[in-house]
């Protein structure tokens, strides 16, 4: 059978450039474009998911399925009816208890290769199985065991940068000595970005000097938008604020992984 | 009922099948062998068994970090299957998976006349 979904790792090299911002909003804006979507939160040192789409309590966790102690439907919370589009929304969920972040950062190197079998089968499960067109991994920055292994799994990774300048140089290394060694195929969104982009020219001068730096495609610059950081992550815009610009460049982006046109 | 020109003519082709799995059995050795000598490798028998991680992953040479990618992503695979990913050929995919399998980090297996590698992530320990 041929599987027609796609696995998208959304890494960084530093914390706080925008992962789960963007993971929730490209997912919501799948769900816009009729997608069924499927956005796991891999960030098991921070868990973040739970919070931003206020979801008190879950009966299982992506903990769990990573234990093996359950299988992958028990986790999955079904989020379709809270939208109004065709698409349809299911959410796995880390942990968010202490507890429950200080077992998962003393996980041994057997425990993270029986991890990565079980992110792998999700291909079958939920691509093939269940008919997801996307799976989108929010991960932790950095060089962790859960986001590698999510990186490793995936079909495309995102990395949110910004021009920061350690970051710049963290992301650059990262490039070369961790998605480059998987021959993964890599994308950069530029976030937070300060400076304006509203003309053709400085849009065009500032993508060909995101090309040179990093010597990948380039999926999109979204400046730095008042609105979403007072939104202080209660706002998915993707959803509830469809005409506002951070929400129309995610349409381009999500339109351009679809036509896989990077 | 099966004449007996059908007996004999079937044992020289259960002969030459037997020949030609030893034949495999010893070029898989060998191929096993020389990729020791390659890496200065004396010693010839498995290590301990080693998870194959993402840091294990990572920190591989590269032409067996491609290997040991499509077995991870396969599940389980046989030479020919892993050659047909990395579109190199099944002699070098087979010196390759032999020296995952010394190395501790894949299993082998042998079904008839294939043999498959997989990643053990059942066994305990």
């Amino acid at each position: 059978m041929i599987i027609l979904g796609k696995i998208i790792a959304v890494h960084s090299y530093k914390g706080g450039t925008g992962k789960t911002l963007l993971s929730v909003n490209l997912a919501a804006t799948f769900v816009k474009h009729g997608k069924k979507v499927c956005l796991l939160d891999l960030d098991f040192r921070a868990p973040s998911l739970s919070t931003v789409l206020k979801i008190e309590k879950a009966e299982y966790w992506l903990n769990d399925y990573l234990n093996g102690t359950c299988e992958i439907d028990k986790v999955l919370i079904d989020l379709s009816g809270r939208i109004q589009n065709k698409g349809q929304l299911f959410v796995g969920l880390a942990n968010p208890a202490t507890e429950a972040m200080r077992e998962m950062s003393a996980k041994d190197r057997k425990w993270e290769m029986r991890a990565l079998g079980r992110l792998l089968a999700l291909r079958n499960s939920l691509l093939n199985d269940r008919g997801f067109d996307y799976l989108i991994f929010d991960t932790s920055p950095g060089l962790q065991y859960s986001s590698i292994n999510a990186v490793v799994s995936a079909d495309l990774v995102i990395v949110a940068t910004t021009l920061d300048r350690s970051d710049v140089d963290g992301t650059k290394r990262m490039l070369h000595e961790l998605y480059d060694l998987f021959e993964k195929k890599t994308d950069i969104i530029l976030n937070k970005f300060l400076h304006d982009v509203s003309s053709k020219s400085g849009k065009e001068e500032m993508q060909t000097k995101i090309k040179d730096i990093y010597q990948v495609p380039l999926l999109g610059i979204i400046p730095c938008f008042c609105e979403v950081l007072k939104g202080e992550g209660n706002i998915i815009f993707a959803q509830e604020r469809p005409e506002h610009p951070f929400a129309k460049i995610l349409d381009e982006i999500a339109d351009k992984i679809d036509n896989n046109k990077t | 009922m099966v004449s007996k020109q059908e007996v004999l003519g079937k044992k020289p082709l259960h002969i030459l099948e037997k020949i030609r799995e030893n034949l495999e059995k010893l070029n898989e050795k060998m191929e096993v062998m020389i990729e020791l000598q390659k890496h200065g490798r004396k010693d010839i028998q498995p290590l301990p068994e080693a998870p194959l991680d993402v840091m294990t992953l990572l920190s591989m040479p590269d032409h067996l970090r491609k290997t040991a990618m499509i077995v991870c992503r396969l599940g389980r695979a046989t030479a020919e299957e892993v050659a047909q990913q990395t579109r190199r050929a099944r002699a070098v995919e087979s010196a390759y998976l032999n020296q995952l399998v010394i190395m501790g980090h894949l299993k082998k297996e042998r079904k008839g006349r294939k043999a498959y590698f997989y990643v053990d992530r059942e066994s305990q320990g």
